[in-house]
Parts: structure tokens; sequence; C-alpha cells
């Protein structure tokens, strides 16, 4: 069985789809008996979720790179 | 492949409109930044992102689909910014910074690898909640820009952006296990910078 520290450093990989059957099969089988990694889990999965909603400002320069384009683009 | 959006955006762009041109810097200008970022760094990432602009105007008409618009884009960035620097071709750079709140380490384990100390539960736990609370959301920017230069790109690209991750290798030309490390102790930072901020409610 993984400990917590190897769940861990398989957390990223787990969650992004890069770990064999094997290997997902052995974080999952941890997280089936440790409460403690299935909160880390979930966090992990909710602060990328965040990241992916954090709103993003409108870009300072807008206008004037428009214009620049608009300027190239009838050369 | 480009989306049907993608082809409505290019004929309104390919036709001059520049309320076209606005959406087009509007939707994409950031995830450009991140890859110029993570090429030439910060002092000269804005320039990048203009020279891949006109560019991106000169060439707008050869544009054929076969990737989507936003990887057309990200690809012409990281062309911009490579020209430029190509005679210092950049060594992947994966020494690690230490991050304000450290990170998930070997101190949070014990010997035999349990929990020494465990997550703990956060008043916030959905991002909709997280995001409510103006201080977290300026906590979270200042944490993607306190990264060192490639785990933030990396992190930007694949969360903000949701590139996935062989996108992200052939634009940055980084090998699949760099972009996972990268990812890995960019995300793990982040996690100890929110809950030190849940614990405190501080950054």
């Amino acid at each position: 069985m993984l400990s917590c520290k190897q769940q861990v450093a398989r957390s990223s990989d787990y969650l992004d789809g890069q770990l064999s059957f094997r290997q997902r099969l052995l974080v999952r089988h941890h997280l089936l008996f440790c409460p403690n990694c299935r909160r880390f889990i979930k966090q992990m999965r909710v602060l990328s979720a965040t990241l992916r909603k954090l709103p993003e400002p409108p870009p300072a320069d807008l206008e004037q790179t428009v214009e620049w384009m608009m300027r190239e683009r009838s050369r | 492949m480009a989306t049907a959006d993608d082809s409505e955006l290019l004929k309104r762009l390919l036709a001059g409109d520049q309320q076209a041109f606005r959406e087009l810097v509007t939707t994409y200008q950031s995830a450009m930044r991140a890859v110029a970022y993570a090429i030439v760094g910060n002092r000269h990432a804005d320039e990048i992102v203009q020279d891949a602009w006109l560019s991106v105007v000169r060439n707008l008409s050869g544009f054929e689909g076969r990737s989507s618009l936003k990887t057309w884009l990200l690809t012409i960035t990281a062309n911009s910014a490579k020209n430029r620097y190509k005679q210092n071709r950049r060594e992947v750079l994966l020494d690690d910074l230490p991050s304000p709140h450290g990170t998930v380490d070997d101190d949070r384990f014990s010997s035999d690898g349990h929990w020494l100390l465990a997550p703990f539960a956060w008043h916030q736990d959905t991002p909709d909640a997280l995001l409510t609370e103006e201080e977290l959301r300026e906590c979270l920017e200042h944490t993607l820009l306190s990264l060192p230069q490639l785990q933030s790109s990396v992190l930007v690209l694949r969360e903000r952006q949701g590139l996935e991750l062989e996108e992200i290798c052939n634009i940055l030309e980084i090998s699949l296990s760099n972009v996972r490390v990268l990812i890995h102790r960019a995300r793990l930072k982040v996690f100890a910078t929110v809950e030190h901020f849940e614990e405190t409610g501080e950054c």
C-alpha cells in the first residue's frame, strides 16, 4: 500500500490522468482507506477549478494593441 | 482542429472587423503572455506578445484550421520568443525556489510516510466560495507571480488556460516528465499558500 507521502507525490499525475492503470489503482486503494488523503486530493481538485475560474482583468493595452493590428493589416 | 467559434471569429477578422480583433486580444493575450514569459522571462514578455500579434495579423489568411486558433496563436508566440532568443537557447530550469508559505514537503510526514500535519477542513471548499473573497483572489494572483518562471507559466497554461499537458510540451518544447514535475511543484506551493490563508486569513 502507498504511504500518504507517496500518494501526495503522485497526486498531480493522478489528477492529470498521467498514471498507469496499476499506479492509479494503488492511489485509489490508498484513498479508500485514508480520509486525510481524500481531503488532500479534494482540495487539490478545488484549487485547480479555482485557478480555472480566477477572473482575468482585460488586457491593459487592449486599445493600443488593436490599433497596431489594424494599422498592420492595412499595410 | 479549429472550432466553430474559431471559424466565426476568423471570418470577422479577415473582414477587418475591429471588434473581432478586440475579442481576439481579450480572449487570448494572457495565454500568449504565459508562453512568452516561460521562454523569455518577465522583462521581454510584453514585447514578444506585441511581435506575435503583428505576426498573427500578417499570417491570418494562412490559418488553415488544422489546429485550434488558440494553439496556432500560442505557437506563433513561442516562435516569436524563440527567434528573438535563438542565441542563448534556454535550458529547462528545474531548479526550485522556496515559496513564502512553503510547499507540502517532507516536514509534513513522519518517517513512515504518514501525515504528521494532515490537511484540515477549509472554511470555503468550493471554487466559487473561495473566489468570493477578494483577498484570496489577490493572494492567488500574487502566488502565481511569485512562482519560478516556468512553474508559473506551466501552471497558468494548464489550469487557467485549460491546455492539455501534451500541448504545453509541444508549445514550450519541454519534455512531458519536466512539465509534470513543474506542475506538481507549482500546485503544492499554491496549496500551501491557500492552506495558510485558510488558517490565518492572510496571504
